[in-house]
């Protein structure tokens, strides 16, 4: 008869502890634990491979071009005309209606009103709206975490000088907020002493979006350093000499990690969005480089003649945001702190 | 006592109440069954509604029919709408002293929207308004009348060259030298009076008062305003300027598909003359709606302008080569067909536009690869090849694709080119703007009065100015300003038979490629069913005539 799991275990607690020097099992970390229900968990690896997917094929952007279309993206073919199956299309006609898909390499998805390569296009906008969105997480994340720790753990004047901060960019419409910084940078540009940003570099939208996000990351990891700086193992480090530093990145900094992790998929989702809208609005990547938002704006007014051109942009953002926003909810359910470490027989 | 005080309080009170109820609910009926209200939309706000800011058509259109100067515009279609009328003159003024001096009289009684009565001296006072707040196209005046620049300049505290007397009400100008497209000077909105103590600062937000059929109210800066009838004009009724019987209610709508979707669905009754019929529309119209529905040919050019004084534009051998990279065939389709292909700055249907065959090839037929190879070595002999080049443009379409297209063409000749595209109705103040030495961009103009003198203020090396600069290519040739100084003081009446003077001119212009001129715009007419068509008048120098707008029976 097998022996019942609990008296099995209390058996090995009582052995464990008379016979401190035996070699105990080896456990099971928490994020093999996640590791492991993430796997289980087809639907968001599903979507995670086609987010996956979706970024290789921008990153192949310049092979597509090169070597498929053999065209640029700025490349632009207005008074062209092309000449498939016996038939002569132009690629813009006389009345300014560009070519819809013609199924082949060039042109594969059509053209644009300006001539250009759809196809070509919308994996350089995907490359710049990607970048601009991982950018504006990295620099979130980053900015977040430090804000919200030390407000954490410092409490007081401190605490209070950076809520309020947090509180003045929440308060502020994330989208007003970014077409204001987008059109008064897009002259001048951004200058701060070494930090200088040229005027129409990726790297504005970035910035901007970047900042926008500060305070959805930065209140809840304040609220939860502040929880964290009660517990007993701070007041251990506390007690050990350790200075506010070494006890923020040593003991608080890892129990942030699976919150972090939780909020990057979902802050890349949102910063690509804001970028898109930004763009569309003109207040983001500017005109001539390619992003989602700047195709479907300059598509919008040709709807009823060529659908193509805000459909096939739209798509694609839609297929971005949906599968890295899935994968994270796929990360945030195997990351759940409520789960137990348990030992290993 | 106190009960009976409360008792009499209160019914004091609801009689208050209720005689405000009757005269709101009078007035709201009077409201209701005044004028009906016709929706106009615009691709882009205008610059100004100030009459003496307004630069732009969309600002013109609504201050021509709300501030009138000494004289107008006939409000009539086609060429017929260029010939000067009588405004708040009471006819064509007298001319003496060699063509140097203009005598005109006020009429009688006449009154702004306000209600304040309109003064001889109130003339002086609106010209000094245009120069101090740097109206663009104020070298108009500081050229020609006498003081003018002394005042601009702020060595004089008025205007010498202005007399008036309000008890005869008369206004004497003088010269400095004869200009036969004075009268036409007078007829702009910017020289339409406005009360004496107007600020000196630009009300486009809560414009001043004027004399028009229409007043400008409910401004939401670069959303909408309000063109409501004046209720002071009916009474004075200048001949020749038609009563408003709508209300205009205007609004931004930066989508010009939209804009054209509302007009066919008769959303809205109007969209701006300067926007384009969405393309993908333009053949449900034709099917659909062609009785309420044409385009009219207008006396305006589109150009990118090169900057003269600045890197690589300077070099008469970049200028040249650019001009003849550009596909205008390309340019044309970008604008839906409604471009007509050109090089010479002054347009079709101006007097003086040459008909020789254009310097640097045909416009209607696209660039070879041998004349783009050619384009190339010219820069390289400039020793301009790799020079960073940044080209401006509004956002509007499709302004905003002729600009990317010529962005990508100095990008194929060698040059390394940035992009910058600015908010519509910030464009024109920003690259007109000495101090930025914007290099090229896209620009436009279309034809303030039927004098080939209007095209050249653009070339004068006098209306280069510090703010609200028109002449961005800042070109100061003496040549041109010769030529400018002679032909500017023929009188309107002979201008025909300087024609040949003219073309010439323009032809040298186009030979130096001082401006890119890659073509002419034609205008859609097109209106909702509730508009009467066939009573609505196109000006082609403002635009829609409102006073002309009437509903359909």
């Amino acid at each position: 008869m097998a022996t019942p799991p609990i008296r099995a275990e209390l058996e090995f607690a009582v052995e464990s502890i008379s016979r401190p020097d035996a070699e105990l099992p080896a456990g099971t970390g928490p994020y093999k634990l996640a590791w492991r229900r993430l796997r289980r968990n087809y639907v968001a690896l599903a979507f995670g491979a086609l987010f996956l997917l979706i970024v290789i094929m921008c990153l192949l952007a310049p092979v597509y071009s090169a070597d498929i279309a053999h065209v640029g993206p700025d490349v632009q073919n207005i008074t062209e005309v092309l000449h498939y199956g016996g038939k002569a299309t132009d690629v813009v006609g006389l009345t300014g209606i560009p070519t819809g898909p013609t199924w082949h390499s060039q042109f594969f998805l059509g053209a644009d009103t300006s001539g250009r390569d759809l196809a070509v296009r919308l994996l350089y906008g995907g490359r710049n709206s990607l970048e601009i969105g991982a950018v504006a997480t990295l620099i979130t994340m980053i900015l977040a975490t430090v804000l919200g720790t030390v407000a954490g753990y410092f409490r007081g004047p401190v605490d209070g000088l950076l809520t309020r901060f947090f509180e003045l960019l929440w308060a502020y419409p994330a989208l007003l907020l970014g077409i204001a910084l987008g059109v008064s940078l897009q002259v001048g540009g951004l200058s701060l002493g070494l930090f200088t940003l040229q005027a129409g570099s990726l790297m504005v939208p970035a910035v901007i979006i970047g900042v926008v996000y500060i305070p959805y990351v930065g209140k809840p990891i304040r609220a939860q350093v502040v929880t964290l700086r009660e517990r007993e193992f701070i007041d251990a480090a506390r007690q050990q000499g350790l200075g506010p530093v070494r006890i923020m990145v040593g003991e608080i900094l890892p129990n942030l990690a699976s919150t972090i992790i939780v909020f990057v998929p979902l802050i890349l989702a949102n910063s690509i969005l804001l970028e898109a809208g930004l763009s569309y609005l003109g207040a983001g990547v500017q005109a001539p480089s390619p992003s989602w938002g700047t195709m479907i704006s300059d598509g919008i007014r040709l709807i009823p003649a060529a659908i193509h051109l805000t459909l096939v942009p739209g798509i694609m953002l839609v297929l971005a945001v949906l599968g890295i926003n899935v994968f994270g909810d796929g990360v945030r359910d195997a990351l759940d702190p409520r789960s137990q470490v348990r030992v290993g027989r | 006592m106190r009960k009976r005080l409360r008792v009499w309080l209160g019914v004091a009170l609801l009689a208050a109440l209720g005689t405000t109820a009757v005269v709101a609910g009078t007035a709201g009926a009077a409201h209701s069954a005044a004028a009906p209200t016709v929706t106009i939309l615009y691709g882009t706000a205008p610059d100004f509604l100030d009459p003496q800011e307004a630069y732009t058509t969309q600002g013109a259109e609504a201050d021509w029919v709300s501030y009138t100067g000494l004289y107008a515009y006939a409000h009539k279609n086609g060429a017929a709408g260029g010939v000067v009328i009588p405004g708040l003159a009471t006819g064509a003024p007298k001319i003496t002293n060699g063509g140097k001096t203009y005598t005109m009289t006020l009429r009688k009684g006449l009154k702004y929207s306000n209600g304040a009565a309109v003064k001889a001296s109130d003339f002086a006072y609106s010209i000094e308004r245009a120069i101090k707040l740097n109206w663009g196209g104020s070298s108009f005046y500081t050229s020609y009348i006498v003081g003018a620049d002394e005042y601009s300049k702020g060595t004089a505290t008025t205007i010498s060259g202005i007399k008036s007397n309000d008890a005869t009400r008369t206004i004497t100008i003088t010269l400095l030298s004869p200009y036969g497209a004075f009268e036409n000077i007078l007829a702009f909105p910017s020289s339409a009076f406005v009360p004496t103590g107007t600020a000196m600062t630009n009300l486009s937000n809560t414009p001043p008062p004027g004399v028009g059929p229409y007043m400008i109210t409910n401004v939401v800066p670069n959303q909408s305003w309000v063109g409501a009838i004046n209720p002071f004009y009916a009474k004075e009724a200048i001949p020749g300027i038609p009563v408003a019987k709508v209300t205009v209610d205007a609004k931004v709508e930066s989508n010009t598909t939209t804009e054209t979707e509302d007009v066919l669905s008769n959303t809205a009754d109007m969209f701006d003359t300067g926007d384009t019929i969405a393309p993908a529309l333009l053949a449900q119209i034709k099917t659909n709606a062609p009785h309420r529905f044409s385009t009219i040919p207008v006396v305006q050019n589109f150009y990118f302008f090169l900057n003269t004084q600045t890197k690589p534009f300077d070099n008469q051998l970049v200028r040249e080569a650019v001009t003849m990279a550009i596909d205008r065939n390309a340019l044309s389709r970008l604008d839906g067909g409604n471009l007509i292909p050109g090089c010479y700055f002054l347009p079709i249907g101006m007097i003086g536009h040459p008909t020789k065959p254009c310097p640097y090839g045909n416009p209607a037929t696209s660039p070879t690869a041998a004349t783009l190879t050619k384009a190339e070595s010219l820069i390289a002999k400039a020793g301009d090849t790799g020079a960073a080049v940044t080209v401006w443009s509004e956002t509007r379409s499709p302004r905003q694709q002729f600009a990317t297209y010529y962005a990508s063409v100095l990008t194929a000749l060698g040059f390394n080119v940035t992009l910058k595209v600015l908010a519509d109705h910030s464009y024109f103040p920003t690259i007109g703007t000495l101090s930025l030495n914007a290099q090229t961009g896209f620009a436009d103009w279309n034809q303030d009065f039927p004098n080939p003198g209007d095209f050249y203020l653009l070339l004068d090396k006098n209306s280069i100015q510090p703010t609200n600069n028109q002449n961005f290519s800042q070109v100061n040739d003496p040549k041109i300003q010769n030529a400018i100084t002679k032909l500017d003081a023929i009188p309107a009446s002979q201008l025909k038979q300087h024609a040949a003077d003219w073309q010439a001119l323009d032809y040298y212009t186009a030979q130096k490629a001082y401006d890119l001129v890659y073509g002419y715009q034609t205008w859609p007419k097109f209106v909702s069913t509730r508009i009467n068509y066939k009573a609505l008048v196109v000006s082609t120098l403002y635009g829609w005539d409102w006073d002309s707008i009437q509903l359909a029976k």
